[in-house]
């Protein structure tokens, strides 16, 4: 019954662009690519208490190097898929044994440099990245003589909503969520209990920057067109703040978070104009403060 | 050979400037364990105060530098009033005042980049543009200017933690915090202070490093990464950690942007690099803790 209600609402999810117009498409194919981000972000940052700044950097490199492999390659579409994802788990492997081997928020950091070092190499990468103005005027090739565009392009981003909660929700329940929240609430018990610490961290760390990176890939094709300002630190931020203004640690806190912070720059830009920013981070010193489970958290609270 | 001293001068007057940064973490760090990513964005609140005060408004430079430092250790200290302390009186983790820092982290450089032009601005050197040699060795007035500062910041700061009871009660909090607070040490006043102390060094760092490569409001992070990592090169446990963490990632980077076949861009990812060995090879840092 349960997983019918699941199936139903992913079916609407699925019905929803082809209702809508070409702008709203656009605007709802964004929004589904943040909550797949945040449901992510959400397992690193709220379930196994890992804070970093890279999640945004991996979308960025799922999206470059799927349309760099494809279009400067020449590689069919599937060996680039698989090649990226090589890519992203392989560059997460590498930032994370070092940075996860000790306690404190070295990941943070090694990560924000991480993401920097991203945006300088797009920057001066010449050709190869397209440099400041980076590559565009690219279209997905198509599959089997059949190009996907338009609405049935959205079904392939709900198809990745859909396969990567599926993942997270199903690793959630397994005992590997419970040993992420044991590694996020106290690495010690966590460890006295045999739970790998730093392994588990690792594992995560990477899991999720591939998803990242797949859902990079996806947006690829939705704007048709990467550079640089796309990838930027603001939107590590941004993501970081969607996860803590929903409510770390719960999947609906981070839907809830995502949703209201990519709508909320929609409402707010009469008043603020493109200093939303500020708005973010005034939300997100609030919440803390306040409510430091977030907006689940006050659902929680007045559904009692 | 007068290329590799020319790069020298200029190497150590950006470590001194990586160092002040790691200085402000470490202050930070010690009493409360708190890392605080917006001090990038305390030393790009200074080079504006430092544009506003001694571009705009033409101030004496010693006045101007005193008057933004000092405002900086008030921010540093509202800051933690406002951000740090409820939380830490609620007795959460560390991690909650760390994420509401990186709140703050982004309102301060919206407030900033709301309140400027978005170019960057120019900061006046406090001697002029010249050349300053002695036996050889040659360098600008303004980096031989930042190398004496840094010098005689962390000369005080050694001075404060080794040889006043003031100094020693920090050491006390960050050694053991309950126990501190048990022989009557006062832990919200030492915890205000570190922060206030931390905004100071960040801030002076900005306002050091603001005339060479202006004021602008996207400075910030990149020296928190380069601070960060003078940090972990040099060890939490001793200030002059800090010092010399921050030399030996200037020369790095300096040496790579001026001999290595790369576009010198990619010098930013020396810090990366830098942190990732040292995290696997030698995590505590070059310089141990005094036991």
């Amino acid at each position: 019954m349960k997983r019918l209600a699941w199936v139903a609402g992913f079916a609407l999810l699925a019905a929803l662009p082809f209702f809508l117009g070409s702008y709203h498409n656009d605007v709802y194919r964004k929004l589904l690519l943040w909550i797949t981000l945040a449901l992510g972000y959400n397992f690193l940052f709220g379930i196994c208490g890992q804070v970093a700044f890279s999640h945004f950097a991996f979308y960025g490199i799922g999206a470059y190097s799927v349309v760099i492999l494809l279009f400067q390659f020449n590689l069919p579409l599937p060996v680039a898929i698989v090649l990226g994802v090589v890519i992203c788990v392989g560059i997460a492997l590498v930032v994370a044994i070092p940075s996860t081997r000790l306690e404190g928020f070295y990941l943070a950091l090694v990560t924000l440099a991480l993401a920097q070092l991203f945006i300088v190499v797009l920057n001066e990468g010449g050709n190869v990245t397209g440099g400041t103005g980076g590559i565009a005027n690219y279209r997905l090739p198509s599959i089997f003589g059949w190009r996907i565009a338009g609405p049935p392009y959205t079904l392939v981003i709900v198809a990745l909503l859909a396969g990567t909660f599926a993942l997270l929700w199903r690793l959630d329940h397994s005992w590997f969520g419970r040993a992420c929240r044991a590694v996020r609430d106290n690495p010690e018990a966590a460890a006295a209990m045999g739970v790998d610490v730093a392994r588990t961290k690792v594992i995560v760390f990477t899991l999720t920057s591939a998803l990242a990176g797949v859902a990079g890939m996806v947006y690829a094709f939705v704007d048709n067109t990467v550079n640089p300002p796309i990838f930027g630190l603001d939107n590590a931020f941004l993501i970081l703040f969607m996860v803590i203004v929903g409510g770390a640690g719960r999947h609906a806190g981070a839907v809830i978070g995502a949703i209201l912070l990519f709508l909320l720059p929609f409402w707010l830009s009469p008043i603020v104009g493109h200093h939303h920013q500020l708005v973010f981070g005034a939300l997100v010193v609030a919440a803390i403060l306040a409510q430091p489970k977030g907006l689940i958290g006050l659902w929680d609270r007045f559904s009692k | 050979m007068q290329d590799l001293l020319e790069l020298a001068v200029g190497a150590a007057a950006s470590g001194c400037i990586y160092g002040l940064i790691a200085l402000a973490y470490l202050l930070m760090i010690r009493p409360t364990g708190i890392i605080n990513f917006a001090v990038g964005e305390w030393a790009m609140v200074a080079a504006f105060g430092g544009h506003l005060l001694l571009s705009r408004y033409e101030w004496p430079y010693v006045l101007g530098m005193a008057a933004v430092v000092a405002f900086m250790m008030v921010v540093g200290w509202a800051t933690e009033r406002i951000a740090v302390r409820p939380l830490v009186e609620k007795g959460t983790s560390v991690l909650a005042p760390i994420l509401a820092l990186l709140g703050v982290l982004v309102v301060t450089r919206e407030v900033i980049s709301v309140s400027f032009p978005p170019d960057p601005l120019p900061v006046p050197f406090p001697f002029g543009i010249g050349r300053l040699e002695l036996f050889g060795i040659g360098g600008s007035y303004q980096n031989v200017f930042i190398i004496v500062v840094t010098l005689a910041v962390f000369a005080g700061t050694w001075f404060f933690f080794e040889k006043t009871l003031w100094g020693k009660s920090f050491e006390a909090v960050s050694l053991n915090r309950r126990a501190a607070a048990l022989m009557g040490i006062n832990l919200s006043r030492v915890t205000a202070l570190s922060f206030a102390g931390g905004a100071g060094a960040a801030g002076l760092a900005g306002l050091l490093v603001s005339p060479n490569i202006s004021a602008h409001y996207l400075m910030g992070v990149p020296l928190a990464i380069q601070g960060f990592t003078a940090l972990v090169i040099g060890g939490v446990g001793r200030v002059e950690g800090a010092l010399l963490g921050g030399l030996v990632l200037a020369f790095a980077e300096q040496l790579t942007a001026r001999y290595a076949p790369i576009p010198s861009g990619y010098t930013q990812g020396v810090p990366l690099l830098f942190l990732m060995i040292f995290l696997l090879v030698r995590p505590t840092g070059l310089l141990r803790a005094r036991a």
